[in-house]
């Protein structure tokens, strides 16, 4: 009987963390998608990529964030998609620290291409950081434990 | 790594490889169609920021904003933050936040004719606040508005008078 609860406590919460993940991914998504021009002006401020590669990542990083997201969601290709789940969000944490080492007073681009979002970077850092707990904590669930997670994967496969 | 197995790794690599290529046709696919196509690469440069969407360039050199300095004829205008103006800046120079241009606008520009040669100026090569600024006055009626690019690490660096606010 205890043993159900907990797989059950389990279950939900392997399930409400790759849902609320995916929509975090779609709804960063949307507004780039609809306005990669600005977008790129803000990768461009980062001041990390070569300038040959603002647009580039300005056009394909938001298709990526909404496809990845979906997948999060539907269930589907759940280990391609943890995968990249996990690495965007290391990416930008480091760039959010990156930009806040050199006091960088720039708009983080992270939900919005508006200039309405007031830098604030700590703010920014923590919000990432507990996406990348989610994140990890679905890697761990669909790569290393034999948790519902790996069941579910194993059914899916391109 | 032992502990995820083998197969889970080729698995991973197919899907993320198959995601790749559906995001590489979506994001070309939707810019195509797009009305405002944006160019796959585009020209970033420092320069390229001070040309205003109507094809002017703003830029002043150096050379020539000291000269308009030493000879009194210019107003310089600094676009960035209060504490930063306060921390140092041109000598003589007005804050005018861009950021708080909206409202402190009519304070800050007080006193300075539309005709008078306005050079606005922030700090670093990608600063943008200064060419907003630009915009923004050239906007409100000031007809000779032009930007210090760097404006004031080339300043300090090159020994030209500034001033403190205590």
């Amino acid at each position: 009987m205890k043993e159900k609860i907990r797989q059950k406590i389990s279950m939900t919460l392997y399930h409400g963390s790759r849902i609320v993940l995916g929509i975090v991914f779609i709804y960063a998504s949307y507004d780039k998608i609809l306005h990669p021009a600005a977008f790129a002006k803000i990768i461009y401020n980062y001041q990390i990529l070569p300038d040959e590669l603002v647009n580039l990542s300005a056009l394909f990083l938001p298709w990526l964030e909404l496809i990845t997201g979906s997948l999060l969601i539907i269930g589907v290709w759940l280990p391609g998609s943890v995968f990249i789940s996990n690495i965007l969000l290391i990416i930008f944490f480091c760039a959010l620290m990156y930009n806040k080492a050199r006091g960088l007073d720039i708009s983080c681009g992270c939900f919005s291409t508006g200039e309405g979002e007031a830098p604030e970077s700590n703010l920014y850092l923590l919000r990432d950081f507990s996406f990348i707990v989610i994140s990890v904590y679905l890697f761990i669930k669909v790569f290393i434990s034999d948790s519902p997670g790996n069941r579910g994967s194993s059914l899916i496969s391109p | 790594m032992s502990f995820i197995n083998r197969q889970i790794c080729i698995k991973t690599s197919r899907q993320v490889l198959f995601i790749t290529l559906i995001v590489l046709v979506a994001g070309f696919a939707s810019n195509r169609l797009r009305y405002d196509k944006m160019p796959l690469v585009e020209d970033w440069s420092a320069k390229s920021n001070l040309v205003t969407p109507s094809g002017e360039n703003l830029e002043i050199s150096l050379s020539e904003a000291s000269n308009l300095f030493k000879k009194g004829k210019a107003v310089f205008i600094d676009a960035r933050s209060r504490t930063e103006y306060d921390a140092g800046h041109i000598k003589g120079a007005t804050s005018l936040p861009y950021k708080e241009a909206d409202w402190k606008f009519v304070e800050a520009m007080a006193g300075i004719s539309e005709e008078s040669a306005v050079i606005t100026y922030c700090d670093g090569e990608t600063c943008e606040l200064s060419t907003e600024l630009a915009v923004f006055l050239r906007n409100a009626g000031y007809k000779n508005v032009k930007v210090l690019s760097n404006g004031w690490s080339a300043w300090k660096q090159n020994g030209l008078p500034v001033d403190t606010e205590k």
